[in-house]
């Protein structure tokens, strides 16, 4: 039920997308002429990108193409697939090491700080989240690479690819990791200190606390089961910002993902590539907010 | 409002104001070399010059200006929008049903891929195009709030009473429930300039936004990078410009958010 939903929700994504496209003025055959070519040359490379078919034909074809990995034709002619294959594990890669560093930082320090509310670390941790929440990623990344790359010289300020398309080597995750996950972190220590808040409240909580229980057995035992979902939620949440994160910081430290080959989308303005990359990111936030479904059921599955 | 508050609020009027009138300050035009490319600041230009040699100092003045209205006009339509459609929600269930299921079909899109989307698909539409993608994006995380908002008060007596009384849909949203939000509209007004900044700000990083010879705080740290080694100013200038702005505008909309209201949290 919930994953019918959930399909049904892509799938109108999806449209809404290929609507995007084509109802905005300008169209892939006008974004890669060339100056002096004529309304004939034109015409032929539309016949060629199949833009002459009528609008709900070409939709269809978009749409039934998806669950066979069909993404389509870039504006230059090449399959979009073929563009992503390599790049997009790379993104996914990168977004999923973030993510779990995200989960982890938010979840060590969320739970350490409520361990003394009001207190002075719960207080420094929260105005931390709160500032740094904001920062858009290329500046936390300008500030990385200031600090631990070019004046200590720790870390590679570029990753290099190996001949397959990967990193050369692990070091080179770590700033682009960093540079995503403190805002997110920032985002959902402040989710994960307002559940756990919001739990504490709970009569049970009370009672455990009453029956003499040392604070962090209530806290991993008797808070933490029950603010579960409202956390997975917000990691859910937080992964439509990490790949649209990675987009970005990907084009700072020239990392082989989806970044690079959006940003030659932009300059060639490749809307079918944008298109493509958007089905594929959605698809992967359906599945994990499906995990979050799946944390919230197996939690009230258990209290029930 | 206490003096404690207003003193939160007030580094973020103080930037705003700043990137203002930053333009008419600026020592230096912003589209012509000074000095030598990527020349360490010296009497000529006190931040140094950029990639082509123009004057750091006065395109970090002049470039904040756009990315600051920009903002705030997002701002501004994605809260009117969302209160506007939060309360029709409330008022009319069917409504507001169809408004949280194309909520939950626009948070599937990620805002940055989303602005790249639009302004790719629209690509004469310049800032005007940013503006329109950032008002979609925003708008389903605000209407969630607005609409939570807003339920308890159209189910308040004399709101009832209005409706009961044969009132029009637009008198019980204009007049009845709107006036009730100001407190949460105001937060989430603050919310959602702060998001305004992080996407027009990632538009202009990635060249969607304005174009060259533009000053753009975003831009000018896109361009400049190259010559980060040769003078850090040309980008950590612009950078401190952007993290500040987004700092004390947080700050500022933490402030305006009612201390009840936790589930403000949850949204951005």
């Amino acid at each position: 039920m919930v994953l019918l939903k959930r399909a049904a929700l892509l799938a109108l994504l999806l449209a809404l997308v290929f609507g995007t496209v084509e109802l905005l003025p300008g169209d892939a055959a006008t974004a890669t002429s060339e100056r002096g070519e004529s309304a004939a040359d034109l015409a032929a490379r539309r016949a060629l990108l199949g833009l002459d078919r009528p609008l709900l034909e070409r939709f269809r074809d978009w749409m039934t193409g998806l669950p066979t990995g069909d993404l389509g034709t870039s504006a230059r002619g090449e399959k979009v697939t073929d563009l992503l294959s390599t790049a997009f594990p790379n993104t996914l890669l990168l977004g999923g090491i973030a993510l779990l560093l995200t989960a982890l930082v938010s979840l060590t320090l969320g739970c350490w700080a409520a361990l003394r509310p009001g207190g002075r670390l719960d207080r420094a941790v929260s105005a931390t989240a709160t500032a740094v929440l904001a920062l858009p990623e290329f500046v936390v990344a300008v500030a990385l690479v200031l600090v631990l790359s070019l004046w200590t010289g720790w870390l590679p300020a570029v990753t290099l690819a190996d001949a397959d398309g990967t990193p050369a080597s692990w070091d080179m995750l770590v700033l682009p990791a960093l540079a995503l996950t403190l805002p997110q972190a920032g985002w959902n220590i402040r989710i994960v200190r307002a559940a756990l808040a919001d739990e504490a409240r709970a009569p049970h909580v009370e009672t455990a606390v009453l029956d003499g229980l040392p604070p962090h057995r209530v806290l991993t035992h008797h808070v933490l089961p029950g603010a579960l979902p409202a956390i997975a939620a917000g990691l859910a949440t937080s992964t439509g910002m990490l790949l649209g994160g990675a987009v970005v910081v990907e084009t700072i430290f020239n990392y082989p993902g989806i970044g690079s080959v959006l940003a030659s989308a932009v300059s060639d303005r490749d809307s079918p590539v944008i298109a493509g990359v958007t089905a594929l990111s959605g698809a992967v936030i359906t599945g994990v907010l499906l995990l979050a479904d799946l944390v919230r059921d197996l939690v009230t599955g258990v209290r029930r | 409002m206490t003096v404690k508050a207003a003193l939160r609020i007030a580094p973020a009027l103080l930037l705003i104001g700043l990137a203002l009138l930053g333009p008419w300050i600026a020592p230096n035009a912003v589209d012509a070399p000074v000095t030598a490319p990527y020349a360490t600041p010296d009497s000529a230009a006190a931040l140094g010059g950029d990639q082509l040699g123009r004057d750091v100092l006065s395109r970090l003045l002049a470039g904040g200006r756009d990315l600051v209205l920009s903002s705030l006009l997002v701002a501004v339509l994605v809260t009117g929008t969302a209160a506007v459609l939060g309360a029709i929600g409330a008022v009319r269930p069917l409504v507001g049903r169809l408004v949280e299921r194309t909520a939950d079909v626009l948070m599937l899109l990620p805002a940055v891929l989303g602005i790249l989307l639009v302004t790719l698909s629209w690509p004469d539409g310049g800032r005007l195009a940013v503006i329109a993608a950032a008002v979609v994006l925003g708008v389903p995380y605000a209407v969630r709030l607005a609409a939570s908002a807003a339920t308890p008060i159209a189910e308040a007596g004399y709101v009832e009473a209005a409706a009961a009384g044969g009132e029009r849909l637009w008198y019980l949203v204009v007049r009845e429930i709107l006036p009730n939000l100001r407190a949460t509209l105001l937060a989430l007004f603050g919310l959602r300039f702060v998001a305004a900044v992080y996407l027009v700000a990632t538009a202009g990083f990635l060249q969607v936004g304005p174009q060259p010879p533009a000053a753009d705080w975003a831009l000018m740290i896109r361009e400049n990078s190259s010559g980060l080694l040769l003078n850090p100013w040309s980008v950590v200038a612009p950078s401190i410009a952007i993290g500040l702005l987004a700092l004390s505008v947080n700050l500022a909309a933490a402030t305006l958010a009612p201390q009840t209201g936790r589930k403000a949290v949850t949204v951005l």
